[in-house]
């Protein structure tokens, strides 16, 4: 009996788990080979569990057993692997339902053997099932073959060999972590007009902060009081320099207790001063915070109020970093730099006071410098906006890069040109470096600029001051506090002076968000609609015209249809098919003409009280990221489960919905893949089913699907259109069979109306588009 | 020679007979190994279905549908109450071999790597997966929460705040 190594014991050092380590090994037989591998993790009652199945030309073998005892045929060890033979009435029997999954040795049509698994193991499973099917016959296997081969079969699923671990190595499948882009501190304020934002843009700011006037006034009142603390300690020093030190060094008698009021003094307002900061700096954060909150809804919400059109002229990146990243520069303005700069305004005042007051001469001596410092953030000013233009600019082309080629990595994928993609992303994203390279410049110049100034104005006092002293006008004292006031007062005309870019940033974005807030939906809500509840969905088109830009799509449509009537809509691309179902969806209104509802001028009744008797099913079906029954649902969300189950049957998805892990709590959504076009179709019918719509407006609803699914969906939509007015468009025209009506456009104006026989009959442009459809389908069955 | 733990074993005998639902028309036909066939109104007989809850996690108690191996609906049950006893503990024991849904008891670490990886102790043992995102973590407003691992084995959390304060911090710092 040739020795062949023994099963790879796989070890499991990282994975810490308590269980029986597989330290057992087994025999094969002479010529006996491993054709694939696998490991289940659930025992017979269901609970975690590590065990091991290898399939050879011969056998399978566990460890540990499974639930069922193994044939008698098995030596039986108490523990340790157990293993069964093979023949030709042996099958596998794999199934998963419900998140549990089970394969199962079949003997004669008899189960003897039966494994159960997570879905962890799925993939390791289906592995193992299909090895065993394509095994080799025993007849063939009697020429030994290298065991290490056939062995990496089951290595090459990367669940086979290594039990538990396995699962963790094979799917870091992609997936949706949400990381914000932190590129820098100048990112994405995306200058979309090329005006420069003004400080107006930060006043619109402020009735947002209205509901939090108090708070407000009371972290201004602290802030105050805050900087009044702050003042206190430099006039404390200076009788104690005057009165204590400067008389204790002269040789007079003073009490060391003095000094201990002037110390007391000074950690008293240093702690008063501690305490206020820090209340103010709370309560203010609290408000800038609840600002930017309600100004990031107040934006979302007037996003939701636009019409469509705004949509489709906007790049969704961009829409996204206005509310997220915009915001959040706004909060940060008014949360750090606005606080600061009042706080900074009312010290530099209330210093100015002090020092006028101290000693009036050395005070102007002092403020020397400042007309310089003005007259520098002046300069510095309009060059730090053109920079930041240019940032934006810069900006707005790498987000462009982003909006282009994330949803269209397909296409990049399919044509190979990562590396070009990625080289455009550089050279926008080298714009950006440039642009902030040069703010940077300017910064860096400018900012220990103001530090000059500021050190400059230091010495400035003390050579004035020392003359003084010499003069004997100004005590030791009085100069020592002016120094510390001084010090005081150009440390904040810095931090002020930093206040200027941050503004200029925060004003940009709050621009942005403005240009949102201030634009208007074009389909406007009448200020006295009408409510029309539930419509019986007679539609009249008269005259209807309708631009989008200089392009004219329709040039008068005169259309009736009676309610329960289904129109089908037929015409070459371009013909304005669906611009005229987004009419009657009211997702425009039309630039002449009215579309009407049971007589009724939509433009006259409420919007959504309107849009609830639609029900629209797409071409791409878009569910949203929830459960399955959340998607059925959402038209109408407090459905009860009954109504979203019979809404599912109806569109033929109750059973696949079923045989999902989870059934009708499983998962759709951004990693939804599992379920196929045909199924989420089918998902979108039940969907548009339950809100049981008047009006049904089905958009190339078959197209993207393949044929044999599309007679499936076609049996859900006969349904769905039963009783209902419906506006179908579809570029088959055998999808259309059931149809009342169908409406040929050409160039947006109707050229034919009538049924499928009449049309074909006067042999105009509906007969023209179904020969050619016909002939193209009979060439393609006829063809290889 | 080892044997599945008696307890575990479904309830009825592993002989070919089962509970009637006269009034529903068809009855469940237990066979041995645990496979219970469905036998309809006619008489015709399905090997092997399949007892699935519809909506396991929003409506655990609620309606109950009998499949085919074939994925074909067989049966609708809106609940399994006011069905004949025999019937209803039938099929609850068989709901039960098919429910999975570990209760995740304890959390005894997350990495820091990405993806994250947890260890963590389930009423049916201990478990390392992968999270593949933190939208995998569902929290519900009755503060209990649901964490779907990467090969999409569902997890439950009963009560967040009921968890120990170690479990209750690294959940905390994951969600941030």
């Amino acid at each position: 009996m040739a020795s062949r190594p023994p099963l790879p014991a796989p070890t499991d050092s990282s994975a810490g788990v308590t269980g029986t380590p597989w330290g057992s090994a087994f025999v094969l037989g002479t010529g006996e080979s491993v054709i694939a591998t696998a490991t289940f993790d659930l025992d017979a009652s269901m609970r975690f569990t590590e065990g091991f199945l290898c399939l050879t030309d011969r056998r399978i073998i566990a460890d540990p057993p499974a639930s069922l005892e193994p044939d008698p045929v098995s030596p039986a060890p108490s523990s340790g692997p157990v293993w069964w033979h093979l023949d030709d009435t042996s099958s596998l029997d794999l199934r998963i339902r419900g998140g549990v999954g089970r394969i199962e040795l079949l003997a004669a049509g008899r189960v003897v053997a039966r494994w159960m698994f997570s879905l962890a193991q799925a993939k390791g499973m289906h592995a193992l099932k299909d090895a065993f099917e394509q095994r080799p016959s025993r007849q063939r296997q009697q020429t030994p073959r290298p065991a290490a081969a056939p062995l990496s079969t089951g290595n090459d699923e990367g669940d086979g060999s290594e039990p538990d671990e396995g699962g963790e190595v094979t799917h870091p499948e992609p997936h949706a972590i949400h990381r914000r882009d932190q590129a820098g501190d100048d990112d994405a304020d995306d200058l979309p007009t090329t005006g420069t934002p003004s400080w107006r843009m930060l006043v619109r700011l402020a009735p947002f902060a209205r509901p939090y006037l108090g708070p407000a006034l009371i972290g201004l009142g602290l802030s105050l009081a805050g900087t009044v603390a702050v003042l206190v300690p430099p006039y404390l020093t200076m009788p104690l320099v005057d009165r204590v030190l400067i008389p204790r060094q002269a040789g007079e008698a003073v009490p060391f207790s003095l000094v201990w009021w002037y110390l007391g003094g000074l950690v008293i307002s240093a702690v008063v001063a501690w305490i206020l900061s820090w209340a103010q700096l709370w309560v203010l954060a609290w408000v800038s915070e609840r600002v930017a909150a309600e100004l990031r809804v107040k934006t979302y919400a007037h996003m939701q109020s636009l019409s469509l059109d705004f949509f489709a002229g906007k790049r969704t990146g961009d829409l996204i970093s206005r509310i997220s990243n915009d915001t959040d520069q706004i909060n940060n303005f008014l949360s750090i730099n606005l606080i600061g700069f009042l706080s900074d305004c009312l010290l530099v005042l209330l210093t100015a006071g002090v020092l006028v007051w101290l000693n009036p001469v050395l005070a102007l001596v002092t403020l020397v410098p400042f007309p310089l410092v003005v007259w520098l953030v002046y300069l510095v000013r309009g060059r730090l906006q053109r920079g930041f233009s240019r940032s934006n600019i810069a900006w707005a082309e790498v987000a462009s890069v982003l909006a282009d080629t994330i949803p269209g990595i397909r296409v990049v994928k399919a044509f190979a040109q990562e590396r070009r993609e990625i080289d455009r992303f550089r050279s926008a994203n080298d714009h950006v470096l440039h642009a902030n390279d040069r703010v940077n410049t300017v910064w860096a110049f400018f900012g220990p600029m103001v530090s000059l100034f500021s050190e400059v104005g230091l010495l400035v006092v003390w050579a004035a001051g020392a003359w003084m002293v010499f003069q004997g006008s100004v005590t030791v004292g009085g100069l020592t506090a002016f120094l510390a006031y001084i010090a005081r007062f150009y440390s904040r005309v810095e931090s002020m002076v930093r206040m200027v870019p941050a503004a200029q940033r925060a004003s940009a974005s709050a621009q942005r968000l403005f240009e949102i807030i201030d634009c208007r939906p074009t389909v406007a809500e009448d200020p006295r609609p009408v409510r029309p509840g539930r419509v019986r969905g007679r539609i009249e088109l008269s005259g209807v015209h309708f631009r989008y830009g200089t392009r004219e799509i329709l040039r008068g449509i005169d259309l009736v249809i009676e309610p329960g009537e289904m129109i089908g809509l037929v015409g070459s691309s371009g013909s304005g098919k669906s611009t005229l179902a987004n009419l009657v969806c009211r997702f425009f209104d039309p630039s002449s003409g009215t579309v009407s509802a049971d007589g009724t001028d939509l433009r006259r009744m409420a919007v959504t009280d309107y849009r609830r008797n639609l029900g629209c099913v797409l071409q791409e079906p878009l569910l949203f990221f929830g459960s399955v029954a959340e998607n059925i649902a959402y038209g109408c969300p407090d459905a009860g489960t009954e109504r979203v189950v019979a809404a599912a049957r109806a569109a033929g998805a109750h059973e696949f919905i079923l045989s999902l892990p989870n059934g009708y709590d499983s998962r759709v959504g951004e990693r939804g893949g599992s379920l196929s076009g045909g199924e989420r179709q089918r998902v979108s019918i039940a969907r548009a089913l339950l809100v049981d719509p008047a009006i049904l407006i089905l958009d190339e609803a078959t197209s993207a699907v393949d044929a044999e699914t599309e007679v499936v969906i076609q049996s859900a939509i006969d349904r769905l259109v039963k009783g209902r007015t419906t506006i179908a468009i579809a570029h088959r025209l055998s999808t259309l069979r059931r149809a009342d009506r169908l409406v040929v456009l050409d160039a947006g104006r109707i050229v034919e109306i009538g049924t499928h026989d009449e049309l074909l009959s006067r042999d105009g442009a509906y007969a023209r588009l179904y020969n050619a459809q016909s002939q193209a389908a009979a060439e393609a069955t006829a063809g290889p | 020679m080892p044997s599945p733990d008696p307890a575990h074993r479904p309830p009825a005998s592993d002989s070919a007979s089962g509970p009637l639902a006269p009034a529903l028309g068809w009855r469940l036909v237990r066979r041995p190994h645990g496979h219970v066939d469905f036998v309809d109104g006619a008489g015709k007989v399905f090997s092997d279905v399949d007892v699935l809850r519809a909506f396991p996690v929003t409506a655990p108690q609620g309606p109950v549908a009998i499949v085919s191996a074939d994925g074909d609906e067989l049966a609708w049950l809106d609940s399994l109450e006011n069905l004949p006893e025999a019937l209803q503990s039938s099929l609850v024991a068989e709901l039960a071999t098919r429910e999975f849904l570990p209760l995740i008891e304890r959390i005894e670490a997350i990495s820091d790597d990405d993806p994250q990886v947890w260890s963590v102790v389930t009423d049916r043992g201990q478990r390392r997966f992968i999270l593949a995102s933190i939208d995998d973590i569902d929290r519900l407003p009755d503060g209990s929460a649901f964490v779907v691992d990467a090969t999409g084995v569902r997890y439950r959390i009963a009560a967040v705040a009921a968890l120990d304060p170690t479990s209750l911090r690294l959940l905390e710092k994951t969600m941030e």
